[in-house]
């Protein structure tokens, strides 16, 4: 309807396996978004081992922790980076002797809530692997946005992601985007890829009582010297190189989000 | 501002006391102590009660989770496997129809002392639900979580209960799941391993003990050989 206010699309980007480039991916695509004049809000969901603030260049002062451990308000702890969209920086691991409780978790859902008229997405860069925190978020999540490579160990332990997700939350959708794929076929890759997963997941997760699961292949960025350089840096690719290879495809996938769900 | 005066704290402890006693619990102090020492005894009798269920005595559900992934996480590390067992008292809602709510939770202590009776040092025995329980078996091998589970089991079956016209004997039906060394598992995921396998137990007759590796259910060895399959398929993986 016109004139009222559209709440923020939240997209959880997990991985599975650790080290796949989940984190640059996710500060990539907020960049390229907000290049295009959408709000972005990235919360750095992995509340063990935080790095999106490296990754970044930037120091934020407090964390979420701030605000779950110390009522800091949130406002002293949302952090307007230079390159155009919010950081909720997270500490690295939780207080000693605290654990992610559902009343932990139930004070994290209040505060995106009200952060939801402020954006237009909110990107959620979860940890690895498939504990209670990633799971958290990727329910928590409208999208969910899975990054493989194409080493079997990605592949597998992504899997086990969306199998886990559908099993325990009844997920049924996933975005799937393959990172450091072979320059000269990634394209290929990416859809052997995605064809490969569809076909194991429709052979074995498809029988049980929730409904058949759909991963829909969104991009497939080639390995990139530019990445790592980047990296180091503590640039984001288009600061440092904006005609990257991978940089273009970063864009393809943020322009591609925003025509199906913005 | 923000200054804790001496009236403050004994407004504090005041209220401390009450949470104590509103929950049944003495006044842990002793007397002839420092109001440190006693200050202290207060503090460890309510972290004691927040932990604890108040019928049994077991670390309650809250506390459960929190001890689970701790155990997860310490298991990754030591690269040995933490045991789940789930454990639920089998027709505990027709001795509560028949019997009354007093019964049953005698029913639940009675069970809840067995428990206790036959844990390790290590091991962390909780109630998660109304007649249902949970122990944590952590840092040992397959085989030691089976043989634990089955000592578990067989302890708890059947637990007799004296009625004061007559006893009630009652089975309990149980499901095992352990984690992977290499595989992280949420303590939700697992949890609900261990449920599915208790409720195997429940359909399989009851009174039983099932029990699987956690991580045949996350990836079985069909699932994990057909998505091995792409790189024989496909040559420009090069796997």
């Amino acid at each position: 309807m016109a004139g009222e206010k559209q709440k923020a699309r939240r997209i959880a980007v997990i991985s599975g396996k650790g080290g796949v480039g989940k984190s640059v991916i996710t500060a990539n695509i907020a960049a390229a978004l907000s290049s295009i004049g959408r709000r972005i809000l990235i919360v750095d969901a992995d509340l063990g081992l935080a790095n999106l603030d490296i990754i970044l260049g930037v120091a934020p002062p407090f964390t979420i922790q701030d605000i779950l451990y110390k009522g800091r308000p949130l406002e002293e702890v949302l952090f307007s980076t230079n390159k155009g969209f919010d950081l909720m920086p997270a500490g690295s691991g939780l207080p000693e002797g605290t654990m992610f409780t559902q009343a932990l978790a139930g004070n994290v859902e209040s505060i995106l809530a009200s952060l939801e008229d402020r954006y237009d997405v909110i990107l959620f860069d979860a940890g690895a692997g498939v504990g209670d925190v990633v799971l958290f978020f990727a329910n928590l999540a409208h999208e969910i946005l899975l990054v493989v490579t194409p080493e079997p160990t990605s592949l597998m332990d992504g899997y086990a992601s969306i199998k886990i997700l559908h099993q325990v939350y009844g997920r049924n959708e996933f975005l799937l985007l393959v990172n450091q794929a072979d320059p000269d076929c990634s394209r290929r890759i990416g859809a052997s890829i995605a064809g490969h997963l569809q076909s194991v997941i429709s052979r074995y997760l498809d029988s049980d009582e929730h409904g058949p699961v759909r991963i829909e292949l969104i991009g497939a960025i080639p390995e990139d010297p530019a990445v790592p350089r980047a990296v180091m840096r503590r640039q984001l690719l288009a600061e440092s190189c904006p005609g990257a290879p991978a940089a273009f495809l970063m864009n393809q996938v943020a322009d591609f989000l925003d025509q199906k769900f913005l | 501002m923000g200054e804790n005066r001496p009236e403050d704290q004994k407004l504090n402890l005041s209220n401390a006391l009450r949470i104590l006693h509103n929950a049944g619990r003495e006044d842990p102090r002793v007397p002839g102590e420092s109001p440190d020492e006693q200050l202290q005894r207060i503090i460890d009798a309510l972290c004691d009660l927040s932990i604890h269920d108040g019928l049994t005595g077991l670390v309650n559900a809250t506390f459960f989770h929190v001890v689970l992934t701790r155990e997860i996480e310490r298991s990754l590390r030591t690269r040995r496997i933490c045991g789940l067992m789930v454990l639920d008292i089998d027709h505990f809602k027709a001795v509560n129809d028949t019997h009354g709510h007093a019964t049953g939770d005698a029913v639940i202590q009675a069970v809840a002392a067995e428990l206790k009776s036959c844990l390790r040092s290590m091991d962390t025995a909780a109630r998660i639900g109304g007649e249902e329980f949970a122990v944590i078996l952590p840092e040992c091998a397959p085989e030691d979580a089976i043989h634990a589970a089955m000592r578990i089991h067989s302890v708890l079956n059947p637990v007799t209960v004296k009625l004061e016209a007559g006893s009630l004997k009652l089975t309990t039906s149980a499901g095992l799941v352990w984690t992977s060394p290499d595989l992280f598992v949420s303590s939700i995921v697992l949890l609900s391993e261990a449920d599915q396998e208790m409720y195997r137990a429940k359909r399989t007759g009851r009174g039983r003990l099932c029990y699987k590796h956690a991580d045949s259910t996350m990836i079985s060895r069909q699932e994990r050989s057909a998505l091995m399959t792409l790189g024989r398929e496909d040559r420009f993986h090069g796997w």
